[in-house]
């Protein structure tokens, strides 16, 4: 069994991954920039390393100083948690190269899943719908053009390296098509390295559905049930909740099939996600799959008692999962709230030092994932997310209320915060009559 | 008369959009800065010309750090 991990992150899933730790007896090591000093979740941690300046690029993404941490402390696996390099291919080999578990699944799968088009390709090879696009990538705006031409107008240009959110770019017709497909190639250099592109059609009204699930080294696929993460702002996810109100029993046990196909083809093993869209009229068509451990998690945590990260470090030492579809129970109704750092009339960031700090009434029922304390700095440099609220109870009516409760009792001044905006969403009537979809904050708040 | 266009949030900067000599008209994007992975965009409160570009990739930004100089039109 694994002694020490190395935590390759930074902010409330070092805190997270570390409780897990513990109870497995498992020796933890933190990274932090120079930038994050001062942060809390240091001090939980068995040992600590200074691994560069605030720039992520010096610290967080920089492959060697990490990799030097983890020989320096002999962490035997690193733990990526989810953003920096969580996903990185060259990354991962280069862990392993070191001798080091990597907490993941394998670089030649994460390189490959890296391109939207190849998992577009390979979805389509087991027959699950994706959304309607090219397999292919665009070369031109002339292929664009063709596209829209011969089927619907307006399309969305997306980056084949894309994610966060960053580059997908609405096409309204022949007129901007060079236009929109010049400023989505420079976005992908500029972001990702790549200016790679491909089509898909606007699904409309869509909601956004996605399957957990845990694959083992051995073929083993589990699914953990689904999350809807449909209320979102820049395409970033705010509130999430399982289960979801549209997904009926047919529909769930449709996308288990479909998620397992899918991760055995790509021969992946690890915790991961499935994002599927869901149209109107009540079709899902595959999206992207993350191979991470995901920001939303707690919610599948609660539902099915499944302890995600364990499972993670379990897995990346070839151990079996020891339950299976039939055995997974689901439980109730959770709700997550994420709270930005984030003005919440404007959504610009707000970074600064917290000067007061009061978290809501202990309840087993609620739980609060962060990286808080008082006089703690928000740094500019990376996430704006400061802390996760998860509320469970028997049904969504109850839980959304426990919630309420809670993110009106959490108090953090020094820094603007979107709890305005989650009480306001979660307040709503549409929210609570469950009529979602991705376009809600923008048109109903 | 020289002004200098400053940073309006902390963070690091993204890119600097003009060049030295480049003349720009009022409201233009001189500079974006990468503040908690957000975009935010510094534009010129006046016109003129680009003197100097004081600012570069990845450096670190605080509130009214100046990035660039402006040889006004007045």
């Amino acid at each position: 069994m694994i002694s020490k991990i190395l935590i390759a992150n930074r902010g409330e899933i070092v805190s997270r991954i570390i409780k897990t730790c513990k109870e497995m007896n498992i020796s933890t090591v933190a990274v932090y920039s120079e930038a994050d000093k001062q942060a809390p979740y240091l001090e939980d941690a068995d040992e600590t390393v200074l691994i560069g300046p605030a720039n992520p690029v010096q610290s967080y993404l920089n492959f060697e100083t990490i990799i030097d941490a983890a020989r320096q402390t002999n962490a035997e696996a690193l733990h990526p948690g989810y953003g920096f390099l969580s996903e990185r291919g060259t990354f991962a080999e280069a862990v392993q190269q070191a001798g080091i578990i990597w907490m993941g699944p394998s670089p030649q799968v994460l390189k490959a899943i890296s391109s939207k088009c190849y998992c577009r390709k390979l979805v389509d090879e087991v027959q699950v719908p994706v959304i309607p696009g090219t397999l292919d990538l665009v070369q031109n705006a002339n292929d664009v053009i063709d596209y829209g031409n011969n089927h619907v107008w307006p399309v969305f240009i997306k980056l084949d390296k894309g994610g966060g959110g960053k580059g997908i770019e609405r096409v309204n017709g022949e007129n901007d098509a060079d236009e929109v497909f010049q400023r989505a190639k420079s976005i992908g250099e500029m972001a990702f390295g790549s200016g790679d592109c491909y089509i898909e059609e606007i699904v409309e009204n869509s909601r956004h559905i996605e399957i957990q699930f845990l694959a083992d080294q051995h073929g083993n696929c589990v699914c953990l049930g689904e999350r809807e993460c449909s209320v979102q702002r820049r395409h970033q996810k705010i509130i999430e909740e399982a289960p979801s109100l549209v997904v009926t029993k047919n529909d769930r046990s449709m996308l288990f099939d479909r998620t397992v196909k899918i991760v055995q083809k790509m021969g992946y093993y690890g915790a991961g996600t499935i994002e599927f869209l869901r149209s109107e009229d009540g079709n899902y068509y595959f999206m992207e799959i993350n191979a991470r451990l995901q920001v939303e998690h707690p919610v599948t945590e609660y539902l099915t008692g499944v302890d995600i990260v364990k499972w993670q470090i379990l897995i990346a030492s070839k151990k079996t999962l020891d339950f299976t579809q039939q055995t997974v129970k689901f439980d109730g109704h959770a709700i997550e709230a994420r709270v930005y750092a984030e003005d919440p009339e404007t959504f610009i960031p707000s970074p600064g030092t917290i000067t007061d700090l009061k978290f809501p009434e202990q309840d087993p029922k609620i739980r609060i994932d962060h990286a808080l304390k008082a006089n703690a700095v928000v740094p500019p440099y990376y996430d704006p997310m400061l802390a996760k609220v998860i509320a469970w109870d028997i049904d969504r009516k109850s839980a959304s209320n426990r919630l309420i409760k809670a993110l009106t009792e959490f108090q953090i001044k020094g820094v603007k915060t979107t709890i305005p905006v989650n009480l306001k969403i979660l307040k709503s009537m549409e929210y609570q009559e469950g009529n979602i979809d991705t376009s809600f904050i923008d048109n109903s708040l | 008369m020289e002004k200098s266009v400053n940073a309006i949030m902390p963070g690091l900067c993204a890119r600097v959009v003009v060049k030295e000599g480049d003349k720009i008209s009022k409201g233009q994007e001189v500079a974006v800065i990468n503040c908690m992975k957000t975009e935010i965009s510094i534009t010129s409160e006046s016109s003129g010309v680009v003197k100097k570009v004081l600012a570069k990739e990845w450096d670190d930004l605080q509130v009214d750090d100046p990035m660039v100089i402006i040889e006004t039109e007045e």
